[in-house]
């Protein structure tokens, strides 16, 4: 659409001759397809249990409004999704681009990957989240937190769609923009929670096609403790340099190092220059210029937390 | 986005104001007026590095710090909501561009009365694909337009997230908000997408050559 002008005066108008001469724009929503917003909603549903499948939303905004006692899958990526005065849901959603918003919604269990999430007069969210920046809640009460656990064949490339790194997820440090004194609005979900007990695999015919798995060890993304209690107070930091295997392999060691009995604190996954390769890595920094691919790389930095070992920094180059 | 057009009406409509009086500010003469803006008039023509002012309000999830780290031709894919405020200065051909991001959730809006003062354009940015709070974000931009503070103050009403599948057009949301009920100052709404960058760009050559053979 274009540009609207106040209209001061007759003379005013006449001495802005770029207002007629203007030609309307072309911008890419004007030239795009025309969908059916009703596609691409859940609104005013009750006791029912609904989903997307892989590529039905592809990237577009979904909305979530007015529902209650109702299972909602969405296992496709998308825009930006909203959830309005929901009661009682269980909430599946696929790598979110943009933000997740609930607002005046009660009693929901949910399992969601996004960039931002945010809360607005919510009461009683229980939440396994992947999010790339800190979460934030608004006067809203009983939030819990816990980190995202789930997999099905299609989640990975559709993380890459939504331009969201399973690296990249900082769940259990929440901001709260009304705190109350003596209390706390959100607290962290018990390390042991069985994500089956709160966002269950559906059972109807339509969604069982896929095949998804809530194994903590099957997840997409690593599951992290985040800023839960340390067990020790002995870290180390593993980084690992951009190659072609470097996220197969940054799981492999993941998964290994769990197996040990290390516990996975934070993964991250960042793009570097030169400049920063110095100030991180300081005088070893020249080891690791060779591996800089035309002035920018990116690395996965995993951080663990080990038992009775002395270790520095271990460098993991691949 | 055509800031400096914002810029060269604000400066014409005060010129046209001068001798009636229309800002409502009791405390100031038109003669105070005339010379504040000959001034004003005089430092943007000959000093190149004039600053300008601007302060981005909106609802939280509105897409502000987007379209501020867009005009700093920064990279936009891993932006945090805003707890208290981001600022950025953006040059533009002589022109020193100082952006004030707030936070726009609804506990700290109080404190975006904090920021009014010597603003010379607010640009205030709507989520047009959320429908569920345009009333919301229309009730705030009303009442910035009573603020004293921000009398007179140009104000640039971005319909941002185009790029959503729900997003009402400019004129719609124009009607919804009553923006042709302004009377007082300038204003102007333009659809964008911060996310991809259109509808933000800024028309400099063309809003400087209007202005100067205007005035």
């Amino acid at each position: 659409m274009g540009c609207f002008f106040s209209k001061r005066r007759k003379a005013d108008r006449e001495s802005r001759p770029e207002n007629e001469e203007e030609l309307p724009k072309q911008y890419s929503w004007d030239q795009r397809e025309k969908v059916d917003p009703k596609d691409y909603m859940f609104s005013g549903l009750k006791d029912e249990t609904v989903g997307r499948l892989p590529g039905t939303i592809a990237g577009q905004q979904f909305l979530i409004q007015d529902c209650e006692n109702c299972n909602i899958y969405i296992f496709d990526h998308s825009a930006t999704i909203t959830i309005d005065d929901c009661t009682n849901c269980i909430i599946f959603l696929g790598p979110v681009k943009g933000s997740v918003f609930f607002r005046n919604c009660r009693d929901c269990k949910c399992t969601l990957a996004c960039q931002q999430f945010r809360v607005r007069d919510c009461r009683k969210l229980e939440v396994f989240l992947c999010c790339a920046t800190q979460p934030i809640i608004e006067s809203s009460s009983n939030i819990k937190f816990g980190c995202f656990q789930w997999y099905y064949p299609e989640l990975a490339f559709q993380f890459k769609d939504a331009g969201l790194s399973i690296f990249n997820n900082t769940w259990s440090n929440i901001h709260d923009f009304t705190p109350v004194s003596g209390e706390l609005n959100w607290s962290l979900l018990p390390e042991d929670a069985v994500v089956q007990d709160y966002v269950p695999v559906p059972t109807t015919e339509e969604l069982k096609a896929v095949r998804v798995s809530t194994e903590a060890n099957r997840s997409i993304v690593p599951i992290s403790r985040g800023h839960r209690q340390k067990s020790s107070d002995e870290s180390c930091l593993v980084v690992l340099f951009a190659g072609d295997y470097t996220i197969a392999n940054a799981r492999k060691l993941i998964d290994k190092m769990v197996g040990k009995g290390f516990f996975l604190v934070q993964t991250k996954e960042v793009s570097m220059k030169a400049e920063d390769a110095e100030r991180v890595f300081r005088e070893k920094a020249p080891d690791f210029l060779p591996l800089l691919n035309k002035g920018t790389f990116w690395m996965i930095g995993i951080l663990l937390w080990l038992f009775s070992l002395h270790a520095d920094l271990i460098y993991f180059c691949l | 986005m055509q800031l400096l057009r914002i810029i060269s009406q604000k400066y014409r409509l005060i010129l046209v104001n001068k001798l009636q009086s229309q800002c409502p500010q009791s405390n100031l003469s038109p003669s105070w007026l005339f010379k504040g803006l000959l001034s004003i008039l005089r430092k943007l023509k000959s000093a190149p590095d004039q600053e300008v002012r601007i302060l981005l309000l909106g609802l939280d999830n509105a897409g502000k710090t987007t379209l501020l780290k867009q005009l700093a031709s920064e990279d936009i894919s891993h932006i945090t909501p805003t707890q208290g405020f981001n600022i950025k200065s953006v040059q533009s051909q002589g022109f020193k561009l100082n952006v004030w991001d707030i936070g726009g959730q609804r506990k700290i809006r109080p404190y975006w009365r904090n920021y009014f003062e010597n603003t010379d354009i607010l640009i205030y940015v709507i989520d047009s694909a959320d429908r569920k709070r345009f009333e919301e974000t229309g009730q705030e931009l009303a009442e910035l337009l009573e603020e004293e503070k921000l009398s007179c103050v140009p104000v640039l009403i971005f319909a941002n997230k185009q790029d959503l599948l729900t997003a009402a057009p400019a004129s719609e949301i124009a009607e919804g908000l009553n923006l042709h009920t302004i009377r007082d100052r300038v204003w102007q709404i333009q659809s964008c997408s911060a996310l991809t960058g259109e509808g933000v760009q800024v028309r400099l050559q063309e809003d400087l050559a209007t202005w100067q053979h205007d005035s």
